[in-house]
């Protein structure tokens, strides 16, 4: 019974963030200074009446408060509302930018995840070796780089042998499931690649050092003076143990890879949720920007609460 | 993105109807045994932002309105005065008062759904932007001094004007003509329905449309896919098709132009000019109708920093810009001197309007030294000039549109302006914000800015860029809060100069003032440079470059080679 009293109370936690940051991002946005009215507002002739009619026709003529109390009722109703730049509804243009985000993050992800833990396996057996220092340089490099400038690397590098732009090749004339997809797998190459280094050095350093401290462990002493071969020490006594922080590092770091997306998205124009939200953000499209936000928040919270529930389950020493 | 911002979509909304260019060299192809056939896949940085022609704002879109809609006259690019050709009307004629303008009409067109397409689908289309010229239609400015549009029969179409107009073919020709049976409800009532219209392909069916290609696909801020109209009234493209891909990144741009992912790219940035030399690309360079400007608040009724006001302390800020080194560092030699507020590719009507004779204040921080002393700004001691108390010390307000090169021509004048004993500091924002920090709002115009840099992408015709400086655009394209009623009457005359020569001579005048009087330090003019493979020929080059918004050669003659 604790431990659903402790789930709903960490639910409960979580809507309550995801309300309050939805209410901060709308406030936010309408701080900024600019407005979607004045720009497209901003020619010649432009009559006081014109303006008076687009922020009418944008909802911009009530108080904030209004406006926000109208955005929570429609948001109840699943409305995301329409967008001010090409006056479509914005949950259909964010659930198709999600779906195009999705398979290019996890891709990423999990060459990530797996290139990360065997680095920080590695490193950490052959600690104090040249090849665990190399491991590790590599890992610490690959964390300090900023993301555009890899992404900006990768793309150069790799000119002409594979595609910079966008997810599929318009001019492609087979037109079989079969050539798609592998259109598809090249545009993805560079995206997820710049998106797998630009993890992986996180990922490694945090396993090298749970590993570090579960390889110093008694058990794992224990398992050494009995012969066995250094793979099963690690398999499964070490790794089993480093496991945790890492877990919930992944289940962490999950949620805020769609909003790390925005970058590499930008570069090689990957039409998924970052670079609707960059769109946005440069066309003050309130509507489409408080949408993003909305998906960006619920995914971060929801993957908080998944790290948090899985860290009980996965350590019994926890109790909930 | 929006390749160069507000200010870009700035012009090219107002202008509705650009003009002509100058300067067009390029090379044309006789379409005689030229290869057929191919599509052509362009990249930009640019982008579409709105199909909508009551919404869009940057150059792409209106390239590509002007690809897919029919107009009444082009211009050719091929000749240089660019003199205006035409298109869905196959003549024009003005009265002898020139307040009537007559257009004939072409027989048999139609729109790519049969649909006829005559005298009487140009005066609703045209009539329906002059209606809400007030509104909606405003970007279009279909208003000055015109009186009535009317097809007389479905051949002829007249233009009544209260006034002589010298623009009035700038302000028509290039307008694109849109299908009534498709935008009629949107235009009913108020015409609020314009603005919010969806105009963009559904399902497989291409757009209505009437030019010599038709919308087959698009997808926003990625790509727009044309296929050759079959039923265009002019010369048939080679082409069987071409596509357009928006990067948002320029290294990415150039290296999808290298790497053959795309044929062709417009407004290759200087500091790319050597990887695309080096890779087997055929590269054309030239003057572009643009200029990078420095801005100084000239609202009389400024509260603050007052001595910015004075035209000493202005003439001593120009004479501390070196603007060699901004073309030769910033611009790596890709860019000319700037001067007046007409660039010298701007021309229209066979005449050139920039004014050569302005007598610039030369690269002399002694001199500017002499002339702040003299105002009574003494140096503090920390070297920065005090003026009524404070300290010369600015912000200026910079478009994020111009970061790099612009960054570096920033800095040298920093280091300039510091010589002289002003001190200014970059504030970065977009072009949004940037507009709001300059303009303030309706109750606080002009107020609070002091400097700004920006830049701008005038139309041929120099009536757009002089009306800019007009007390008039306050609060739309006025961004200096420049205000001269002997500057706006001369405004008024050339618009009713119908001899061009006559015309040019207002414009020179108008010209020397806004220099004298420095509401713009012109820093710099652009040079363009266009790059496409060498697969493809028969480019039209422009002062845009070859997709541009002042006529469809270049997209009706390249070809495959």
């Amino acid at each position: 019974m604790r431990g659903w009293s402790y789930l709903a109370k960490r639910v409960s936690f979580s809507l309550m963030t995801i309300f309050v940051a939805t209410t901060l991002n709308f406030f936010l946005f309408r701080v900024l200074p600019g407005d979607a009215v004045r720009n497209l507002s901003r020619v010649p002739h432009a009559s006081p009446d014109l303006k008076a009619q687009l922020r009418r026709q944008f909802g911009l003529d009530k108080s904030p408060w209004e406006q926000y109390l109208l955005y929570l009722r429609e948001l109840a109703h699943g409305n995301m509302g329409i967008s001010f730049a090409d006056q479509k509804p914005v949950r259909g243009a964010i659930v198709e930018a999600l779906w195009n985000t999705i398979p290019m993050v996890l891709i990423g992800t999990i060459v990530a995840i797996v290139i990360g833990v065997a680095t920080g396996v590695l490193a950490a057996w052959w600690r104090g070796s040249w090849k665990g220092s190399i491991g590790t340089s590599f890992a610490i490099f690959f964390y300090a780089v900023p993301t555009q400038w890899l992404a900006l690397v990768l793309l150069i590098a790799f000119a002409g042998l594979l595609p910079s732009h966008g997810m599929s090749d318009p001019y492609l004339l087979d037109d079989s499931t079969g050539a798609k997809l592998i259109d598809l797998g090249r545009h993805l190459v560079l995206p997820a690649t710049t998106l797998a280094l630009t993890l992986y050095g996180e990922y490694a350093l945090i396993t090298r050092s749970a590993m570090l401290e579960t390889l110093g462990e008694d058990y794992v002493l224990t398992a050494r003076a009995k012969g066995l071969l250094p793979r099963v020490i690690v398999r499964r006594y070490a790794l089993r143990n480093a496991m945790l922080p890492v877990t919930t590092l992944i289940a962490l770091s999950l949620g805020y890879l769609v909003a790390g997306a925005i970058l590499i998205e930008t570069v090689f124009s990957w039409p998924g949720i970052g670079y609707a939200a960059y769109q946005a953000v440069v066309e003050r499209d309130y509507p489409m920007l408080q949408g993003t936000f909305l998906v960006l928040t619920f995914s971060v919270v929801l993957f908080n609460l998944i790290a948090d529930l899985l860290y009980a389950r996965l350590d019994p020493r926890i109790t909930l | 993105m929006k390749r160069r911002g507000l200010r870009l979509r700035a012009i090219l909304t107002a202008l509705a109807l650009v003009a002509v260019l100058a300067g067009c060299g390029g090379s044309s192809t006789g379409a005689g045994d030229a290869k057929r056939g191919g599509v052509l896949r362009i990249g930009t940085s640019n982008g579409i932002d709105s199909l909508n022609p009551f919404v869009g704002i940057n150059q792409d879109d209106f390239a590509v309105w002007l690809a897919i809609y029919p107009t009444l006259l082009q211009y050719d690019t091929t000749k240089p005065g660019m003199p205006y050709k035409g298109s869905l009307a196959t003549s024009w004629k003005f009265s002898e008062d020139h307040k009537t303008l007559t257009f004939t009409i072409r027989d048999g067109a139609t729109w790519s759904d049969g649909t006829p397409l005559d005298a009487t689908s140009a005066e609703w289309s045209l009539g329906v932007m002059f209606k809400f010229a007030d509104g909606a239609a405003g970007n279009w400015g279909i208003k000055d001094n015109v009186t009535s549009i009317k097809a007389t029969d479905a051949h002829t179409l007249v233009i009544t004007y209260s006034a002589p107009a010298a623009t009035a073919l700038y302000a028509l020709g290039n307008t694109p003509i849109l299908p009534k049976h498709v935008w009629e409800e949107a235009a009913s009532g108020n015409g609020k329905g314009l603005k919010t219209f969806v105009n963009e392909p559904s399902g497989d069916k291409p757009m209505v449309g009437a030019g010599p290609f038709l919308l087959t696909k698009y997808q926003k801020g990625e790509l727009a896919m044309f296929k050759t109209n079959p039923s265009w009234y002019g010369d048939k493209p080679l082409i069987d098709g071409w596509g357009l891909q928006t990067f948002k990144n320029k290294d990415a741009l150039v290296t999808a132009l290298k790497g053959g992912e795309i044929d062709a790219v417009g407004g290759i940035p200087p500091t790319a000019l050597n990887t695309v030399k080096s890779g087997g690309l055929v590269v054309d360079e030239g003057p572009a109708l643009a200029m990078r400007d420095l801005i100084i608040n000239s609202n009389p009724d400024k509260p603050k920093n007052r001595e910015l006001l004075n035209l000493d302390v202005r003439k001593a800020m120009e004479m501390a810009i070196d603007r060699k080194a901004i073309v030769d560092t910033a611009w790596l030699g890709k860019a000319s001197e700037g001067s007046t507020i007409i660039p010298p590719a701007g021309a229209s009507d066979g005449q050139e309007w920039h004014n050569d004779a302005i007598d610039v204040v030369g690269f002399d921080i002694d001199g500017a030294n002499k002339l702040l002393d003299q105002t009574g700004y003494a140096k503090g001691a920390d070297g920065i000039r005090v003026a009524d108390g404070h300290p010369m010390r600015y912000e200026i307000v910079f478009a994020d549109d111009e970061s790099g090169a612009g960054d570096r021509a920033f800095q040298i004048i920093q280091n300039g302006f510091k010589q002289i004993g002003i001190e200014i500091s970059q504030k970065k924002m977009d072009s949004s914000a940037a507009w709001e920090a300059i303009y303030c709002d309706d109750d606080c115009q002009y107020r609070d800015f002091d400097l700004a840099m920006w830049d701008w992408f005038p139309a041929a015709d120099p009536d757009f860029m002089l009306a800019a400086m007009t007390c008039d655009s306050w609060g739309d394209w006025n961004d200096s809060g420049y205000c001269n009623k002997e500057y706006d009457a001369l405004h008024q005359e050339q618009k009713g100069a119908t001899d061009p020569k006559a015309r040019k001579v207002i414009i020179d005048k108008m010209q020397q003032m806004v220099y004298d009087a420095r509401p713009y330090i012109i820093l710099t003019y652009d040079e363009r440079i266009d790059a496409w493979s060498s697969k493809w020929d028969g480019f039209v080059e422009s002062s845009q470059g070859f997709f541009n918004n002042f006529s469809t050669q270049s997209l009706e003659k390249v070809h495959l080679k």
